[in-house]
């Protein structure tokens, strides 16, 4: 269950990133993967190459990925939005980049597996009857942290209000004085920090190799699951997707595992198109 | 003549080799109301586009004596707000947060507070509706939620773009009455109209667009009782309309 959580609170993490990006641009950010693989190989490189210490790593690791994410959106999708661009051409685009970023990193790095060092004692933490392993409450603290500041923001102040504003229509929030380039920036790198600490995380967990961005096809269907473009959708999503997973590997099978997890997603869009917290298409015209 | 507040010189728009607008000079006087009347597509939303930045244009357009920036959110900060057609008022939010959108690039809290206790006064049902998400609203209370919300940054200028667009005759009236308060408030009004007849009756002066150009402009009341004016936009309209249903 905890482990349920934990894997939960990692797809959470990216999840925001695709939901926040689809919220306002309305296509999938499929580079989002490569952030994440770069996030993990700057915390692993920063522990070990430079001997930083853990915490210092951790925020290292969210700037860059932040900066990487608003570096893409600065090369590849500026571009595109100052000629008004199709959709479908973003979403090229973005595989385009993920796939090079995944190269990039397996020629001038290398396509082996590598471990963190170990930051956190292997030695569960006992709470009563309970054992529970130090990194799976790490990730859920630093996910929980990092999804509650997340939501603050987009709540509470006046650039969440201009996202949120700009979600809906662009052009009247530009008429409102809103600075929509600026608008976009922020939320690239708003989901691009968050995507660096849940590769880093994960990298924790398991390893770092240069595929990692492809559990984010994981995280990208509890976004759809939880509803594309709504931020508690997405996490909720998140965490279900999580919890059933550990749980079907636990009870079941883990061959079963994506099987039901996808079974599920299609089940949800069948019955609900917009996913569980997702617009009303109407919302969106 | 006076100082304009503002001029456009040779305002043309174009989507993709299609003439919208074709070299446009108008002028709007401080404290009037301007109205631009025309048929559909004649051009009346490009025209404010362009000035509201959201559109390109090709033309010059002088706010204050100097060249209006080009992008939408200098232009706002330069004191001209956009009343868009169709509202677009922000469905998603409550009718608080799209008024607080309105103020999106004032950073004094105290005179935010006091403009929207005018507009709120302006706008008694908004204030009923506060935290009501916007979306559920009627359609003249997102009209007056969008007429709030332009005036939320305190415009010098104000565009109105079709706010009598789908509403019931007596809430035209209602929003009619609005606008000459604006206007009493010291705001001057650029006011684009297919309900000619209204607008006029509102206005100070007026220009008349046809398929782009600009082929009429002068004191309202003259441009009200124009031949051609009366025959194309306000005595036989009436007339059209029941030819276009029997058809």
């Amino acid at each position: 269950m905890i482990n349920g959580l934990s894997l939960g609170s990692v797809y959470a993490l990216m999840a925001v990133g695709y939901s926040l990006v689809y919220s306002i641009m309305n296509f999938s950010n499929f580079a989002h993967g490569g952030v994440i693989m770069v996030g993990a190989y700057i915390g692993y490189f920063a522990m070990t190459a430079a001997n930083l210490p853990f915490w210092l790593a951790f925020v290292l690791c969210g700037v860059g990925a932040g900066l990487l994410a608003v570096l893409l959106e600065l090369l590849v999708y500026t571009p595109l939005r100052n000629r008004n661009a199709p959709f479908l051409y973003y979403i090229i685009s973005a595989m385009g980049a993920s796939i090079f970023l995944e190269n990039f990193v397996i020629a001038t790095i290398g396509p082996t597996y590598r471990t963190y060092p170990q930051v956190f004692s292997t030695e569960p933490f006992r709470l009563g009857a309970l054992s529970l392993s130090r990194i799976d409450l790490m990730i859920i603290a630093v996910a929980a942290v990092g999804l509650v500041a997340l939501v603050i923001i987009i709540d509470k102040t006046k650039i969440g209000l201009g996202i949120r504003a700009s979600s809906f229509s662009i052009k009247a929030s530009q008429l409102m004085g809103v600075n929509v380039n600026v608008t976009i920036f922020i939320v690239f790198l708003l989901g691009g920090i968050l995507a660096g600490f849940a590769g880093m995380l994960f990298g924790m967990k398991y390893t770092v190799y240069p595929t990692i961005g492809a559990i984010t096809t994981k995280s990208f269907v509890a976004a759809v699951f939880g509803g594309l473009g709504s931020l508690p959708g997405a996490i909720i999503g998140s965490v279900l997707l999580g919890v059933i997973e550990v749980l079907v590997s636990g009870y079941l099978s883990s061959n079963f595992r994506d099987l039901i997890a996808f079974v599920i997603l299609i089940g949800i869009l069948i019955v609900k198109p917009t996913g569980l917290m997702g617009k009303t298409s109407e919302d969106k015209a | 003549m006076g100082e304009a507040l503002l001029r456009t010189d040779k305002l043309s728009v174009s989507f993709g080799g299609i003439h919208a607008l074709r070299e446009t000079n108008i002028e709007i006087n401080p404290g009037e109301i301007v109205a631009i009347i025309g048929s559909n597509g004649a051009g009346k939303s490009s025209m404010m586009n362009a000035i509201s930045g959201v559109v390109k244009y090709s033309g010059e357009i002088e706010f204050k004596g100097r060249p209006l920036p080009k992008q939408a959110h200098r232009i706002v900060s330069a004191g001209i707000s956009h009343v868009p057609e169709g509202r677009l008022i922000f469905a998603n939010l409550t009718t608080m947060e799209n008024l607080r959108m309105g103020a999106y690039l004032r950073n004094d809290a105290r005179a935010v507070a006091k403009t929207l206790e005018r507009v709120l006064d302006m706008f008694p049902r908004l204030k009923e509706r506060e935290n009501q998400i916007a979306g559920t609203l009627s359609g003249g209370e997102q009209q007056m939620l969008a007429m709030g919300r332009g005036l939320m940054s305190d415009p010098e200028l104000l565009l109105l773009d079709e706010p009598s667009l789908g509403l019931a005759p007596i809430l035209v009236d209602t929003i009619f009455d609005i606008i000459k308060e604006i206007k009493q408030m010291g705001k001057t009004i650029l006011l684009v109209e297919q309900n000619a007849y209204k607008a006029l009756s509102v206005a100070d002066r007026a220009y008349v667009l046809t398929q782009g150009r600009i082929t009429l402009e002068g004191p309202a009341c003259d441009v009200m009782t124009n031949p051609v004016v009366v025959e194309a936009y306000l005595g036989k309209k009436r007339n059209r309309l029941i030819q276009d249903t029997a058809e």
